[in-house]
């Protein structure tokens, strides 16, 4: 498995080699190519920080002024039969709207409770079972200026939820 | 969007209100709107490397061949973007760096985002396959999570990668049922 996750590390560097010495065997006029190419990754970024700060405004706000602790204890009142630890909660909310604020409440769950203890395999695989939701249709939408999102974010969530839920199940199954 | 939005904001304000902590909402938004113009210069770098590498695919055929090379699944993810190979190779590029955990997940997804939107601009079939990567992307099926088992190994995990095979699995999960319900709300055309 740890050989697994070195072929992440090692992808990277493998693309940025093969990619340029592929192109410039083929005869492409490389470092022309690549300016041109990061002119135009300039331009996407440019046109996604209206729609990034609209969204980072709305979900401080909702953090900041401690709605978001509201919406944690409403949900642990709802999900109480099924057996989730209220520990957890703060993450499940965090997950999709905040990949920074995911990270970091995974982080403090591993430190209090240990990375291998079951909450930490828990908040481990919840963590990385989704991509953080909110920031992905956002993104994608906004960059190509798209205002109606339509039913993607409803569709997205369903996926976060069933994915949550998956996730849980195989943690009981392995801790139990 | 919109409703989720309003929402977003106005539950935030009333809480804030009732609560008394208006200083901190108010703050915690100002943090937030500078946090959203930190995150794009931090970003800036990242989408010019590679979108430029992407590039360099693209010219000398690289995104081509990855097109033809995932046509039988994405053919049938993406209907309307078939035979478009531009198209069907960035979104085949920005998939591939999802599952491989790559950084290259979110400039690729644009980029992906745009080449549809060059086929069909605002028309529905480019609205349904735009919502098809999003959904894709968002349920981020990953074989290597790399920050969460960094994060792991550095807090002294005996076995950091342990999780990798459950967060697979739940992400395959979590992939099929946004795009089922993707398929769910197209079929039923709720107005939005």
């Amino acid at each position: 498995m740890v050989f697994l996750a070195k072929i992440g590390v090692y992808a990277f560097p493998v693309v940025l080699l093969v990619v340029p010495m592929y192109a410039w065997f083929k005869g492409v006029r490389v470092y022309e190519t690549f300016v041109k190419g990061a002119e135009e990754g300039f331009q996407i970024v440019l046109s996604i920080l209206p729609y990034l700060v609209a969204i980072f405004v709305a979900i401080s706000c909702l953090r900041g002024s401690g709605g978001l602790d509201l919406l944690s204890r409403a949900l642990g009142v709802v999900l109480k039969p099924l057996g989730i630890p209220p520990d957890i909660l703060p993450l499940l909310i965090t997950r999709p709207i905040s990949g920074s604020g995911a990270l970091a409440v995974t982080g403090d769950l591993l430190k209090t409770y240990g990375p291998d203890s079951p909450m930490g395999l828990l908040a481990s695989i919840l963590q990385g079972a989704t991509d953080t939701t909110f920031y992905v249709v956002t993104l994608y939408f906004g960059s190509v200026g798209v205002r109606k999102t339509r039913h993607a974010l409803a569709a997205c969530l369903i996926g976060d939820f069933f994915g949550f839920l998956t996730g849980f199940l195989i943690w009981r199954r392995l801790v139990f | 969007m919109n409703g989720v939005w309003l929402f977003l904001m106005i539950f935030g304000c009333v809480v804030a209100l009732f609560n008394g902590n208006v200083d901190a909402m108010m703050s915690a938004v100002l943090d937030g709107a500078h946090d959203a113009v930190q995150l794009v210069i931090s970003l800036a770098g990242m989408f010019c490397l590679w979108v430029g590498i992407e590039k360099l695919a693209e010219e000398a055929g690289l995104i081509e061949g990855l097109a033809k090379l995932s046509k039988p699944l994405l053919n049938f993810l993406f209907p309307y973007v078939r035979g478009h190979e531009k198209a069907m190779g960035a979104i085949s590029a920005s998939i591939i760096s999802n599952v491989l955990g790559l950084s290259s997940q979110t400039p690729l997804g644009l980029r992906a985002m745009t080449e549809i939107k060059a086929i069909y601009g605002e028309r529905e079939e480019g609205i349904q396959s735009m919502i098809t990567l999003v959904v894709v992307n968002a349920a981020g099926f990953c074989m290597f999570p790399s920050s969460i088992i960094a994060m792991r190994a550095a807090l002294g995990s005996k076995d950091p990668a342990v999780v990798a095979g459950p967060t697979a699995v739940a992400g395959l999960v979590a992939t099929v049922a946004g795009l089922l319900a993707h398929r769910f709300f197209s079929n039923t055309g709720r107005p939005r």
